[in-house]
């Protein structure tokens, strides 16, 4: 295999095994010098790949199973992005994850190395593996906060539901290389446009058991049940990364399987028709997702439903089986990026260890702090849509792809639209909370008013996103433009 | 090519350096009051001298002439039919209309240092000043009307944060509401307008649009519906005397100058979209404007109240030119409008920081002496007000009379009315608050003004002597057809065809009502301790000092259609609406979603058999 196309997964694999050991040698108050170690090299790594750009033709490695591409890029630089904000923001909570920190930056960067994969996964072995990487790191980083039983809790759901989800999942492999005698996407591909497979029913209910698993790390109905406890549990940085980070691999890899593999093109030979079942799927995600985060009040709780009804948006654009909705999924990840790190990141700041992180503790924020306040605004109005914020142009985009050129299913059309329409309740009643809040009118107790003082990594954090936000929600043309030549590998219809 | 480019960077740093500036005063340098003053003014300041360099180099030169897009920023394309591009539409006009923004921006920060000095909202005011200047840079500058649209309504929003500047007074509080919601009522005819112009020609680019001629007499209309509300014209003119509640230096800048000027200078700009019939109604909505104000003005007390409504009137002069075909005539009175009227009410500010902030007029008195520059600089602007001759405003006044004459006689006897009253007026103004006795301790320990105050009177009175005169340029570059855009002018009467005779009866005319106005205001109040007008003339004076009942008329309608409406509509939401459909709903969807979340009860097992069921939903639905 040629080792230089990989050089970035290795650096960043490299990279978190040298934190590792240099955190053998750091005294513990300087472990901070180590996240920011990670994140001037992961800085580094994302130049190293701005620079190396596209290639006019997509790179493959002798196998097949890898392949260097527009959409490869375009992920590998998302999530990128998302390890160097997450990383961040575990600078100012490591305090409260009372275990050496070297332990989490190397984690995080395993976990990215996942990531970076699957966005170039281009066989059932790479992607099965690469998705696996992404699981396991992120079992032991959901019950790092080992005092707090909640942790523990989650981590321990996380593995049991994610190891029956993998179970499925190589269920689903094992047939499709039952029938299709390969794992590549490719090969597959031609196997099936030349009406070789013998044993289709077959070939078909493994690709079901693969779509199975893969809605497990989206997080999409039936498979959501994980999503609430663990995103609730887990340390909240953590929180972000899994909210973005995996979603985000999910969705790499869902667009390669169906348009790579499984060829499902408009035009393209009609053995798996898939669309019915996902827009059922994304239906329901949404509905499930906006509903559910109506009455809630645990803010990390509420984001996890939030992030359910997310992907149900972003199923929209795979629903639309054209460029269009590739395109889309892209630009509404982009911004989705930057939203939820925002929201995560006020969140991480606002919560003392061990307290419940209901909404009141949002009261008065605009008085402790202003930044804050704004940002969180900033972020939870992106989420829901509202322009001229990164998230409107995403959620936009999405919805004309599933109605132009043609409406494929007008009812999810209207179904997403309520969503919005429910998630604008849930997410002002967050921004409610931040200007009128009166803290917890059930106890005599007064909010907090004291001025909060933030760390210089948290304010760097909070500063990024903001001006992603902002600038892809305002001037969003350069970004359209990446996402639709990113998505052109797929070859799909305009 | 080096051209454009330089011209491009040149127009973009005019631009944004107010927004950087009121960007960076908003996100921390408001701490340090020198700091945000002095950043609000650098900007202005680079500003100006961009918008001079460009005006200088681009105003007739052969690259200006044919007035192209410069190249500007995709902002969004959605499929083939929908495309909005950030780009500046760099003309002539724009370039006149930069350097009056400019200028008149620069001198009202200077003198702001000095009277804002002592005031809490320091920082924040300055931040006002420079995100309304790129509002008003960015109206000047777009090249579409939804650009233009954008920035009108950014304008609108920072006029509204400068009116309501001391937000604790209700008064303020409420004018800044006012100005604002009346604003809205013009905006609204004028984004229809906008939608209307999209379907007749399929575009909105102002230049691609200048090619096609005018629209339907309605769509016209429409888009005059924008310009009533920002150059508050009747019957929208009522929020611009209760502007006044901002800070003085404010309203030289916005609500004399700038601003108020944007509809003039709109209607101007897109000229060629009128026609015949709109171009009537437009110059008989300018003619009642002026008059109507004229009359209030003559009854007002508050020395900034009189400069308001002569200020209403002279926007009306400007859009009766506009109607009588000549926006030349327009464009130059308000160039020189711009500039005497914003020395009125700097010199108005500096009189109200020397005596206390006491504004009426009867109570002021006898500053001739105490205030010298303040009392001379004040008298120029008046004169020009007033179009004494030789002073700039004769000039541009007269330009609008002989269009008038030309085009509708009776306005022209009209704007002679007009002109009659505005020197009556001001004649009053100056006598009452300068000459006489000190009539109150305020204007009694009245000392001249700092420097910082006194320099901008100073130099925009020089402005507003000279900027008429045939050797400074102004009349002619006006009337070079190359700076409209838009190649049939749609019927309008340059201002070198006039006929002599035309100019002759506005020349004739013009003086002589001057003459007359200031005669007459002489003989009433030379030495006058109250006003004797209201004995004289009664009901009438009583009508014109109270605005003659507009704000009652208005009450009075909202509350016989709109409450009244209201009030079914009121119960018809309370129990029909929210009762049954939101309450309904929302109780329903509320229902919903806990029930959908004892799903999640955080029971593993629970999960695990959720988990395989929803396999084997996925699996039936796939088999069957």
């Amino acid at each position: 295999m040629n080792l230089t196309l990989i050089s970035l997964e290795i650096g960043v694999a490299l990279l978190g095994v040298l934190v590792l050991l240099a955190g053998l040698w750091t005294p513990p108050n300087r472990q901070h010098l180590l996240g920011f170690c990670t994140a001037l090299g992961l800085t580094i790594v994302l130049a190293l790949l701005v620079k190396q750009g596209v290639a006019v033709d997509p790179i493959t490695d002798s196998s097949g199973g890898f392949v260097l591409d527009g959409l490869a890029v375009f992920f590998k630089a998302l999530f990128l992005l998302a390890g160097i904000l997450v990383t961040l923001l575990t600078m100012g909570f490591s305090n409260r994850l009372r275990t050496a920190g070297a332990e989490v930056y190397a984690l995080n960067c395993f976990a990215l190395c996942g990531m970076l994969f699957a966005a170039s996964a281009n066989s059932f072995v790479m992607l099965f593996v690469s998705i696996e990487l992404i699981t396991i790191t992120f079992y032991v980083l959901t019950s790092l906060q080992s005092h707090r039983l909640r942790s523990l809790e989650a981590g321990v759901k996380y593995l049991i539901l994610g190891a029956a989800a993998s179970a499925i999942m190589v269920f689903g492999i094992a047939l499709i290389y039952g029938s299709a005698h390969t794992l590549q996407f490719n090969f597959i591909a031609n196997g099936l446009a030349a009406g070789h497979m013998k044993q289709l029913l077959l070939f078909q209910l493994g690709a079901l058991l693969l779509l199975a698993g893969l809605a497990f790390k989206i997080a999409a109905v039936p498979f959501q049940v994980w999503a609430p406890d663990v995103y609730q549990g887990a340390p909240t940085p953590v929180t972000a990364f899994l909210a973005i980070g995996s979603k985000a691999a999910g969705f790499v890899l869902l667009l390669r399987v169906l348009y790579t593999a499984f060829q499902v093109q408009p035009d393209g030979p009609r053995l798996l028709e898939p669309a019915a079942l996902l827009s059922l799927m994304a239906a329901a995600t949404i509905l499930f997702g906006s509903l559910c985060a109506l009455r809630q009040r645990n803010l990390k709780r509420l984001l996890g439903y939030a992030s359910i009804a997310s992907a149900g948006y972003a199923l929209l654009g795979i629903v639309a089986l054209n460029e269009r909705g590739a395109a889309a999924v892209l630009v509404y990840l982009a911004g989705y990026l930057f939203a939820i790190v925002a929201a995560f990141t006020v969140i991480s700041i606002l919560t003392p260890d061990d307290e419940d992180e209901d909404l009141s503790i949002l009261a008065e924020l605009h008085q402790r702090s202003p930044m804050m306040a704004v940002t969180l605004t900033l972020a939870v109005a992106s989420l829901a849509g509202i322009p001229p914020l990164a998230g409107f142009i995403g959620k936009f985009l999405l919805l004309r792809a599933v109605i132009e050129p043609t409406a494929t299913f007008p009812w999810l059309v209207s179904v997403a639209l309520l969503g919005v329409v429910a998630s604008l309740y849930y997410y002002f009643g967050i921004i409610r909370e931040i200007f009128w809040g009166t803290g917890q009118w059930w106890t005599e107790k007064k909010p907090e008013s004291a001025r909060i003082k933030l760390a210089d990594s948290q304010v760097v954090v909070l500063l990024i996103c903001l001006l992603g936000m902002l600038v892809l929600g305002l001037y969003p043309q350069p970004l359209l433009e990446l996402a639709t030549d990113a998505v052109q590998v797929l070859k799909l219809a305009n | 090519m080096i051209d454009q480019e330089l011209k491009l960077t040149l127009a973009m740093g005019v631009l944004l350096l107010p927004l950087l500036a009121a960007v960076s005063i908003g996100l921390g340098a408001r701490r340090w009051r020198g700091l945000s003053a002095g950043l609000s003014l650098g900007a202005s300041v680079i500003a100006f001298l961009c918008s001079l360099i460009l005006f200088i180099k681009f105003h007739g030169a052969p690259a200006a002439i044919v007035p192209a897009p410069d190249a500007g920023i995709q902002w969004l394309q959605l499929g083939e039919e929908f495309k909005v591009d950030f780009a500046a539409l760099i003309d002539p006009l724009s370039l006149l209309m930069l350097l009056i923004v400019t200028t008149v921006g620069t001198l009202v920060q200077i003198f702001s240092l000095a009277y804002m000095r002592t005031d809490a909202g320091y920082s924040r005011y300055f931040a006002g000043l420079s995100l309304f200047l790129f509002s008003m840079i960015g109206i000047v500058l777009a090249s579409n009307l939804l650009l233009l649209f954008i920035f009108w309504e950014l304008v609108g929003v920072s006029s509204y944060l400068l009116i309501s500047h001391w937000f604790e007074k209700p008064a303020a509080a409420d004018a800044g509401k006012k100005a604002f919601i009346t604003n809205r009522i013009g905006d609204f005819g004028f984004l229809l307008g906008i939608l209307f112009v999209w379907q007749i020609h399929g575009t909105l680019d102002i230049i691609e649009l200048a090619g096609m001629g005018a629209v339907t007499t309605t769509t016209g209309l429409l888009i005059f519906c924008g310009a009533v509300g920002k150059s508050a014209q009747f019957p929208l003119h009522v929020w611009l005397p209760d502007a006044m509640e901002g800070p003085t230096p404010v309203s030289a800048l916005i609500h004399a100058a700038t601003m108020v000027a944007a509809g003039v200078y709109m209607l101007c700009k897109l000229f060629f979209l009128f026609t015949a019939d709109a171009l009537v109604i437009i110059s008989w909505v300018g003619g009642i404007t002026a008059l109507l104000a004229a009359l209030m003005a003559i009854q007002q007390n508050d020395i900034k109240r009189i400069l308001a409504y002569s200020t209403l009137s002279q926007l009306g002069y400007m859009v009766m030119a506009v109607g009588c075909a000549g926006p030349a005539a327009s464009l130059f009175h308000l160039t020189t409008h711009a500039a005497f009227k914003a020395l009125l009410f700097l010199g108005a500010g500096a009189v109200i920081y020397s005596c206390h902030h006491e504004q009426d007029i009867w109570k002021l008195g006898g500053l001739r002496k105490k205030l010298p520059i303040t009392f001379r600089a004040f008298v120029i602007g008046a004169l020009a007000l007033t179009g004494f001759p030789l002073m700039s405003g004769f000039w541009s006044k007269d330009a609008i009379l002989a269009q008038a004459y030309a085009t509708n006689q009776p306005l022209f006897y009209l704007g002679v009315i007009v002109a009659l009253l505005t020197a009556f007026y001001m004649m009053r103004c100056v006598l009452v608050a300068f000459d006489g006795d000190s009539r109150s301790d305020a204007a009694n320990d009245a000392k001249e003004s700092p420097a910082e105050m006194t320099l901008p009177l100073i130099l925009l009175s020089a402005l507003s002597i000279g900027l008429g005169w045939s050797w400074f340029g102004l009349k002619v570059f006006l009337m070079n057809p190359v700076i409209w855009l838009g190649s049939k002018m749609n019927g309008a009467v340059p201002l070198n065809q006039i006929s002599p005779t035309a100019d002759l009866a506005a020349i004739i005319a013009g003086t002589v009502a001057s003459l007359a106005g200031l005669a007459l205001g002489w003989v009433i109040y030379k030495g006058a301790k109250e006003d004797p007008l209201p004995s004289k003339l009664g009901a009438m004076a009583r009508g014109m000092r109270d605005k003659f009942y507009f704000d009652e008329i208005y009450a009075w309608l909202n509350k016989w259609t709109q409450e009244r409406l209201s009030h079914y509509a009121d119960w018809f939401d309370r129990w029909i609406i929210a009762g049954l459909g939101v309450r309904g709903t929302s109780g329903a969807v509320d229902l919903t979603g806990c029930l959908l979340r004892l799903v999640q009860s955080g029971n593993l097992q629970t999960y695990a058999l959720l988990l395989a069921l929803g396999l084997l939903v996925m699996l039936a639905f796939f088999l069957f």
